[in-house]
């Protein structure tokens, strides 16, 4: 189960956060442990350079994408290789949308379209989608090429 | 909330650099939702504002109920539009605000029209929206739609149903196991993720065996997902995902075909080997670790994935390195040895950045290494201790100590290095560890305990933490005696006395008055330093320090202790606390000194093996008088042989057992209500009832949301239950003193089942987690009433007098039937009918009732009810009550008023 995926600005302030299976009262407390996370380790990391670490029995892979960092949390299945080819659909989803990397603004400018495409990649805590160029017809509810 | 940063970006103007959330409100977005309800909608504006309410949810604002109803009107008006992008957005909404069941109902006609529509990607969505909302009964009405999606000759359609038949297994796991053959057929589907979502949910279904399957279904089962295991790995899988799923699955079989084949080759084994050497990394890491926790790995099987998982050790992507430590790290505590080839490699990632990769490095080299390496690798660890957080260096502190205990002769640079942290700065429980090692080691090697015992005396000297300073003193009383040279460690235990707070100088008063009993030498000094002690601020040191000085004897000269004394003072309480504790509460002030020896010393394990012989009824209950066994005894004799329950006092009542399932099925289960004064016990008689079933650690999941006075304190599962063995199984519940609290429990029951084969009685090794959903168990008013009747109850009425009486008026509005009221009433109070007055004449139009009973706390209780009816139908009563205790009276006078 995907348990949390979570998208921040460099300074740690939330621009999207999606939890499934995680109870109401523990999201607080994940979400300042992996901001925390990230602010100990993202600093100076690469675009899309894939960091790890694991929380007793829940596994968390992160990267920074711009001016964003990209969180997701997992367990069983979810470990921390499913966890990468998750990260890595995100951050090229991402890509695609705003064309580059993006700053915070084009981040929040293209909001929107961004929300309709992780609906596509995750839904209820499972990788659904991992292609980016059918993702990008699925949000226009377009079929899949290949299906064509 | 996010807030627009002032940035030096490349390519944008300053003013381009402000959010486009900026100032973002929620009740202005609201407003602006209104636009939804535009007879000519503006799809472009209505998308935005899709936006803003998303971004809002997405920063964790929350919308009250009439918000979020409100929104989600409007929303459901936006299905009148054509627009395509402006659907995605509204089915995302609607998913985001899921609305409550009765709202669904909006929805429900426009997302069934599109879950028929023929635009593929419409049914694609409308069925993720419908199975996010919708529940029960609407579900099996979609089901057909649902069994039809998942073999859509769309993969965008069969994902989502099969996705949301994943989602539904928690909730509706009966349907979904409806749609085996449409599963099966998508697994065998060309479009990869297709294969994929289908493989999950078989996995998914195998995994959490929901409910009230039996074993039948599950043999099936199994045999069904061996022949699709087999046939898959002969055939193709068209994703990396769907092969580690595969994987999955297929461990999942060798585990559970593993007691049938014993001889000869695993099954399976070299399509695990085969996938060593699959192009996706994923995979490869899948077949490693399944071959890793084979059962009974044979280092032939385990070499080859150990050398994939060494070669990734060094891996430029540490997502690949923590991997491949992590899983060489739980591969090191079955199999060290085979794991020691990997250690060079192992030990140039201590320095790695990332600290959760260093610390597994770490803690697999201290399970693997051998004696030369341990003083190299202590080094090494040194440096790394101090830049990582208090978690990981527990972990550090753990191995350590398996280590020390591993290799007792390198005892000298493991303890140094133990006593070192434990001066560097750590939370509690990182103390803790350090400390409880250091202890287990002075326990094990004998070498080590002078140099251990020294480094806690210092530890002692500048210890923040009460708990363990006390813990320190204790077992320093125990341990500093009988070293060649107790006096030394004098030193460090007075100094407590003068530099503490009261708890650590209580300590210090017992450790120091421990060696002066133990070393007759030391008495005199130990004297001279406990009178000290005797003007100290706090009475429990003081007190602590005049027993001693007292019990100890010799006057402060050098003399043996007397043995009784040093038993006394130090020996160890061979008796159960609890039993102490209710002995001493039970026991009333007298001219007779409490004696010790009327304690009781046992525990009664196994409460049903009743011994014959002298009764072990704890001192303190009351003597009972000797009638013959009553169902009452038998219930008071069985909890009070149960330690937990001994302090709960005198039982008050056990009610009649109540059925929580229904006759002939799988597993029956009653439940007996014990009720003491501030507890309540429930006693769940079990059978199992399947001859080739085998359950053990059988619990209930007491849910008491619905009984909010009760909490919780004591579960007693049964380890064990056999075929057509009756087991018990405890919960108790604490409530206050003397409160009818009522309330209603819900009850899961729990366990593991393994498969027993009939013909040698043998049962497998591996079991299955699985639940059986129990009735629902209610504690009502009633329970807290015996029913006791009286001979004459005009006599006993005079005799009580009306000093406590309280009579009152109630109607009880429409009734069957004047006799079906007052049977209501009865069963209401729980108490005994008098002189049949519980039978009521037919066609009467009134009645007088008389109960009796015996309320909590023992309380004599005796009710008069004079019952009337009316033509319509409406019974009135009139309530007369009298007892010993007024509060009692008013008390029932409340259960009829609330009943």
């Amino acid at each position: 189960m995907l348990l949390a995926l979570l998208i921040s600005n460099s300074v740690g302030n939330i621009l999207v956060e999606r939890y499934q299976g995680v109870p109401t009262e523990e999201r607080l407390h994940w979400r300042s442990f992996l901001v925390k996370l990230g602010a100990d380790n993202l600093k100076g990391a690469k675009n899309e350079e894939l960091l790890v670490a694991s929380h007793k029995s829940v596994y968390i892979v992160y990267t920074v994408l711009g001016d964003v960092s990209v969180y997701v949390v997992g367990k069983d299945e979810y470990d921390e290789l499913a966890l990468a080819e998750v990260i890595f659909v995100i951050t090229s989803t991402i890509k695609d949308v705003c064309g580059k990397p993006p700053s915070e603004r084009l981040f929040l400018d293209k909001y929107g379209k961004i929300c309709l495409c992780l609906d596509e990649v995750v839904w209820t805590g499972i990788l659904e989608n991992t292609d980016k160029e059918r993702i990008k017809r699925l949000i226009r509810l377009k079929p899949p090429t290949e299906f064509n | 909330m996010a807030q627009p940063l002032v940035k030096k970006d490349d390519d944008r103007d300053d003013e381009a650099d402000y959010s486009p959330f900026l100032g973002i409100e929620k009740g202005a977005v609201l407003q602006e939702a209104r636009v939804f309800n535009d007879p000519q909608l503006d799809p472009r504006r209505c998308s935005q504002v899709i936006t803003k309410l998303l971004y809002l949810l997405n920063q964790g604002e929350t919308f009250t109920k009439t918000e979020a109803t409100e929104v989600f009107f409007s929303v459901t008006k936006l299905f009148q539009s054509r627009d395509i992008g402006l659907r995605r957005m509204v089915y995302l909404m609607i998913k985001e605000l899921s609305p409550s069941a009765d709202e669904v109902i909006i929805v429900t006609s426009s997302l069934m029209k599109d879950m028929t529509s023929k635009t593929d990607m419409y049914r694609a969505n409308a069925i993720r929206v419908l199975c996010r909302i919708t529940e029960g009964t609407l579900l099996t009405q979609i089901e057909r739609y649902l069994k039809q999606a998942i073999v859509d000759k769309n993969p965008v359609v069969a994902s989502a149903a099969l996705v949301s038949g994943i989602h539904l297994l928690q909730t509706n796991p009966e349907i979904v196991k409806r749609w085996s053959n449409e599963v099966q057929e998508a697994v065998q589907s060309r479009a990869a993720l297709v294969q994929f979502h289908a493989l999950g949910l078989l996995h998914q279904r195998s995994k959490g065996v929901h409910g009230h399957s039996n074993l039948q279904i599950r043999q099936n089962d199994r045999l069904a997902v061996s022949k699709l295991v087999t046939s898959l790995t002969r055939g193709t899988v068209r994703s990396p995902l769907a092969q580690c799923l595969l994987i999955r699955y297929t461990s999942q079989v060798i585990r559970e075909s593993a007691a049938s084949t014993q001889a000869g080759d695993r099954p399976f084994y070299d399509f695990l080997e085969g996938c060593l050497r699959h192009k996706a990394e994923m995979v490869i890491f899948e077949a490693a670790r399944a071959i890793t926790e084979l059962s009974g790995v044979t280092t032939r099987e385990l070499t080859p994935a150990i050398t994939v998982l060494q070669l990734f050790l060094s891996s430029s992507k540490p997502v690949l390195r923590f991997a491949a430590v992590r899983t060489l790290n739980k591969v090191a505590m079955t199999h060290p040895m085979a794991v020691t080839n990997c250690n060079i490699d192992m030990e140039s990632l201590i320095s790695d950045q990332n600290r959760s990769i260093a610390t597994l490095a770490i803690t697999t080299l201290l399970k693997t290494g051998n004696e030369s390496s341990v003083d190299r690798l202590m080094k090494q660890i040194t440096n790394f201790m101090s830049d990582i957080a208090d978690e990981f260096k527990i972990v550090v502190v753990e191995a350590i100590r398996s280590l020390c205990l591993k290799f007792p002769l390198k005892y000298r640079s493991l303890m140094n290095f133990l006593s070192n942290i434990l001066r560097e700065e750590g939370g509690f429980e990182y103390k803790k560890a350090i400390i409880d090692s250091i202890v287990i080691l002075i326990r094990d090697i004998p070498e080590a305990k002078e140099s251990g015992l020294l480094h806690l005396c210092e530890f002692i000297e500048d210890c923040e933490f009460t708990y363990l300073s006390t813990q320190i003193l204790h077992f320093l009383g125990i341990e500093g005696p009988k070293t060649s040279d107790p006096s030394k460690y004098i030193r460090y235990i007075y100094n407590r006395v003068h530099l503490e707070n009261a708890t650590v100088r209580a300590s210090a008063v017992s450790t120091l008055a421990k060696f002066g009993a133990m070393v007759d030498s030391l008495k005199p000094r130990i004297f001279v330093l406990l009178r000290r002690c005797l003007f100290d601020s706090d009475d429990e040191v003081r007190d602590r320090a005049t027993l001693y000085l007292n019990t100890l004897g010799g006057d402060g000269s050098v003399v043996e202790t007397d043995k009784d004394v040093k038993d006394f003072l130090f020996g160890s309480l061979d008796l159960p606390l609890v039993n102490l504790e209710t002995s001493l509460k039970n026991y009333e002030p007298s001219e007779e000194p409490f004696d010790i020896n009327s304690v009781p010393r046992e525990i009664k394990a196994q409460p049903l093996a009743e011994k014959k012989g002298p009764s072990k009824k704890p001192a303190g209950l009351a003597a009972l008088p000797t009638a013959p066994a009553t169902t009452v005894d038998a219930y008071e004799k069985l909890l009070s042989s149960i330690p937990e329950f001994v302090d709960f006092g005198k039982l008050f009542k056990s009610s009649a057992p109540v059925e929580l399932t229904e006759a002939e099925t799988e597993y029956s289960v009653n439940v007996v209500k014990h009720i003491f004064d501030s507890h309540i016990v429930f006693q769940y008689n079990c059978t199992n009832t399947i001859p080739e079933q085998l359950l053990e650690h059988v619990t209930v999941i007491v849910e008491a949301s619905e009984a909010e006075e009760f909490s919780q304190v004591v579960s007693k599962p049964v380890s064990s239950l056999p075929y057509d063995t009756p087991g018990q199984i405890f919960m108790a519940f604490e409530k206050l003193e003397g409160v009818p609290a009522v309330g209603k429990f819900s009850n899961m029951l729990r366990f593991t089942v393994k498969e027993v084969d009939p013909s040698t009685g043998e049962a497998e090794e591996d079991g299955v987690e699985d639940e059986y959903q129990l009735e629902d168990l209610e504690v009502v008013a009633a329970d807290y009433m015996l029913k006791v009747g009286v001979s004459n109850f005009r006599n006993a009425w005079e005799s009580m007098g009306a000093d406590c009486e309280r009579v009152d008026e109630y109607g009880l509005g429409p009734r069957e039937s004047l006799a079906a009221a007052v049977s209501a009433v009865i069963n209401l109070l729980g108490m005994q009918p008098c002189e049949g007055t519980e039978v009521v004449p037919s066609n009467s139009r009134s009645h007088t009732c008389l109960l009796s009973g015996v309320y909590m706390g023992n309380v004599r209780v005796l009710v008069r009810i004079a019952f009337g009816i009316d033509g319509p139908k409406d019974v009135a009563m009139k309530l007369a009550v009298r007892s010993e205790d007024e509060s009692v009276s008013d008390a029932i006078h409340e259960i009829v008023a609330s009943g």
